[in-house]
């Protein structure tokens, strides 16, 4: 080897120090679950875990900053809020998320994995929960906004209201001719409900699942599904391309893509309501400033505030007070389309089985299995 | 930190040291390779060896794995699509790196320009661009149906058509580059000597130039094929319940599930499979290229 005198310029920099430093450094970046510490000011600081994108904007607006102005803690936003990174945080016990906002089969993953913090409901205000219904109330999740899956439709291929507006329409080949899709992956459960629904079963009758019931039915919506999509964004991809007429994916989303123009309707009839959740992340530093927080947002006119900016579903009913006719008629939790669908049975979902897993678990290992085999 | 502060002050001695042992360097490197991916494996192994719920070493999640079909035909499914996607870019990529290699400069340029400029565009991006393209509605089909080739639109996609027609196009690069390299460089004198010598232009391609370039082929069908093996994005986007891939199910078991010691075992399960693939695709190349020096 040949002495290279140019190399560096620093006296006191050997080329075995700045080797050993990047090893350093290469380590670091190595390793994709190492969060860097948020630095945590006086008045202290949460972290929330969220979606990310307008869903995040809007938050901020609405609920981040006034917060912080009101109580001196500052929020900070992070995510995607997966239940594997979470996993990852705990196990490592380097835990830099206070709060997660995220759905009810990831908590009951998370809850499983023991993950989560239950919830405290005597720090939070009883005016602003009794205004929550019930049902929302899980030890370990208070639902905030609400999303639903639906029968999403092509206006095209059904002007006029002549869509299909019940699941045994949409198990109807020959009725309704057109392409369906639906959810399969990226962690969705089967739709059994529907299945159920479509094959007779009164809605207020759902829970207890009749499993094998629903999968019968299942059997016969298989033929007449042109996509089985694995994310949301996809479906309304889908949707409003034409390539499929009629789809059973969030709600919410579908009225989105309607606002920004596409040929785009939904059908809120027979539709699934499910709660998007505050959770405590396990290890929470600051436990204080997060139930602060949470009394904050569970405030019926903050909520409505936001549902004008997202259309999802405020869970407090006080945000209907907030909020115009108009406004509301495109929410799925306003009473009148609240009236009309049911709510995902949590406790269910979350039962666990003669196996020790959950239905949730287990109703998506048979939907690959299902997927799988019949083809 | 302490060894950098320690190092910050090179002495010549120190510095004769390193240059008499440049196998010092050498284990550095070597370090960083066994931290950044041998320990990540250990603990894979680590895992998949464990019992459900993290309890102490089992066989629980292979004998999971033996016994629960699913998985099979998930790695059936995968290993068919990479079989059948590296036999069309076989097909497709041997005649155009032949051309390629044989052309006169400006095609060749050409031919280089049109394999190389979708390779730099993101692979989610043409698999979308491709559901535009073969969708109901699609172009494809419009002109199809518009010319009257067709009563009905075909269905070019969420099927093994889709999946097909986007992962030959994903792959094709890694076919033809490396073929193209050793017909590139394979000295024009050869094929030309055998047909002076009276053999015809197919009998010379067979006898000679298609023996010397199979190191090549070989190159290109392990690369493609390891590839095709862990295609995600493109099956669950082009394909249809028939083109469920292990993939697919690995990240259903790992981040849905977080069944972490049997998400270990499936992937370990794919490593060793694919490993077998390659080390009998290796002993297949090395037994073309003796034969082909055989024939020299």
């Amino acid at each position: 080897m040949t002495d290279r005198p140019g190399l560096s310029r620093h006296p006191g920099l050997s080329r075995r120090s700045v080797l050993l430093g990047g090893a350093g450094a290469s380590l670091t970046i190595a390793s994709p679950f190492v969060h860097v510490t948020p630095a945590r000011a006086d008045k202290g600081e949460i972290v929330v875990a969220g979606w990310g994108g307008s869903r995040t904007t809007a938050m901020r607006e609405v609920m981040f900053t006034p917060f912080e102005k009101a109580t001196g803690i500052r929020v900070r936003d992070d995510g995607p809020p997966e239940a594997a990174k979470v996993k990852a945080m705990v196990d490592s016990g380097n835990v830099t998320w206070d709060i997660l906002d995220t759905d009810i089969p990831a908590i009951l993953a998370m809850v499983n994995a023991k993950l989560l913090e239950p919830i405290d409901y005597s720090k939070l205000d009883k005016a602003r929960l009794g205004k929550i219904p019930p049902v929302l109330h899980h030890p370990y999740g208070l639902g905030h906004l609400i999303y639903s899956f639906n029968i999403v439709y092509n206006t095209k291929a059904y002007p006029n209201g002549t869509q299909p507006k019940t699941w045994a329409d949409v198990w109807d080949g020959v009725k309704f001719k057109g392409a369906r899709s639906f959810p399969f992956r990226g962690g969705l459960s089967p739709q059994l409900e529907f299945a159920a629904i479509a094959d007779g079963v009164p809605a207020d009758k759902v829970y207890p699942l009749d499993i094998e019931r629903a999968w019968a039915s299942h059997d016969k919506l298989r033929p007449l599904v042109t996509k089985w999509y694995a994310n949301h964004a996809e479906a309304i991809q889908l949707l409003s391309s034409g390539e499929i007429d009629i789809c059973c994916t969030i709600g919410p989303r579908g009225l989105v893509a309607k606002k920004d123009g596409a040929p785009i309707d939904v059908e809120f009839a027979g539709g699934k309501l499910a709660p998007d959740n505050w959770a405590i992340v396990k290890g929470a530093r600051n436990a204080e400033a997060v139930y602060q927080f949470l009394n904050f947002v569970i405030d019926g006119k903050v909520q409505a505030e936001l549902a004008k900016r997202i259309p999802y579903g405020p869970s407090s009913q006080d945000a209907f007070a907030h909020l115009s006719e108009a406004e509301a008629k495109q929410l799925n939790t306003s009473p009148d389309n609240l009236a009309k669908q049911f709510w995902t049975d949590i406790d269910w979902w979350g039962k666990t089985a003669e196996n020790g897993k959950t239905n949730n678990e287990n109703q998506i290992e048979r939907y690959a299995r299902w997927m799988v085999k019949r083809g | 930190m302490t060894l950098v502060a320690a190092s910050a002050v090179p002495s010549a001695k120190a510095t004769r040291a390193w240059r008499a042992r440049p196998g010092l360097m050498i284990a550095g490197a070597l370090a960083f390779c066994a931290i950044v991916y041998l320990l990540p494996m250990l603990s894979l192994f680590g895992w998949a060896f464990q019992g459900p719920a993290g309890t102490g070493a089992s066989l629980a999640q292979l004998s999971r794995l033996i016994g629960d079909d699913t998985y099979h035909y998930a790695f059936f499914t995968t290993f068919k699509i990479a079989a059948i996607t590296t036999l069309i870019c076989a097909l497709i990529g041997y005649p155009y790196a032949y051309l390629m290699a044989t052309t006169g400069p400006r095609l060749a340029m050409l031919l280089t320009a049109a394999v190389m400029i979708p390779f730099w565009t993101s692979v989610l991006a043409r698999s979308l661009a491709w559901m535009i393209l073969l969708g109901r509605k699609g172009i494809v089909n419009e002109w199809l149906t518009g010319w009257g080739l067709l009563e009905r639109p075909a269905a070019l996609l969420f099927n093994s058509i889709g999946v097909q027609i986007g992962m030959v196009h994903v792959l094709l690069p890694f076919m033809v580059l490396p073929i193209w390299s050793i017909l590139s460089r394979l000295d024009p004198g050869l094929p030309r000597a055998a047909r002076s010598l009276g053999a015809s232009p197919a009998a010379a391609f067979i006898h000679v130039t298609l023996p010397l370039s199979l190191p090549g082929l070989a190159a290109g069908a392990t690369l493609v094929f390891m590839f095709a093996i862990g295609f995600y994005i493109t099956p669950a986007l082009l394909g249809g319940p028939n083109d469920l891939t292990i993939a697919s199910l690995i990240e259903m078991v790992v981040r849905d599930l977080l069944d972490w010691p049997f998400g270990a075992m499936l992937s370990l399960a794919l490593l060793g499979l694919v490993a077998l693939v390659f080390a009998c695709g290796a002993a297949f190349a090395g037994a073309g290229r003796i034969a082909g020096m055989e024939g020299r």
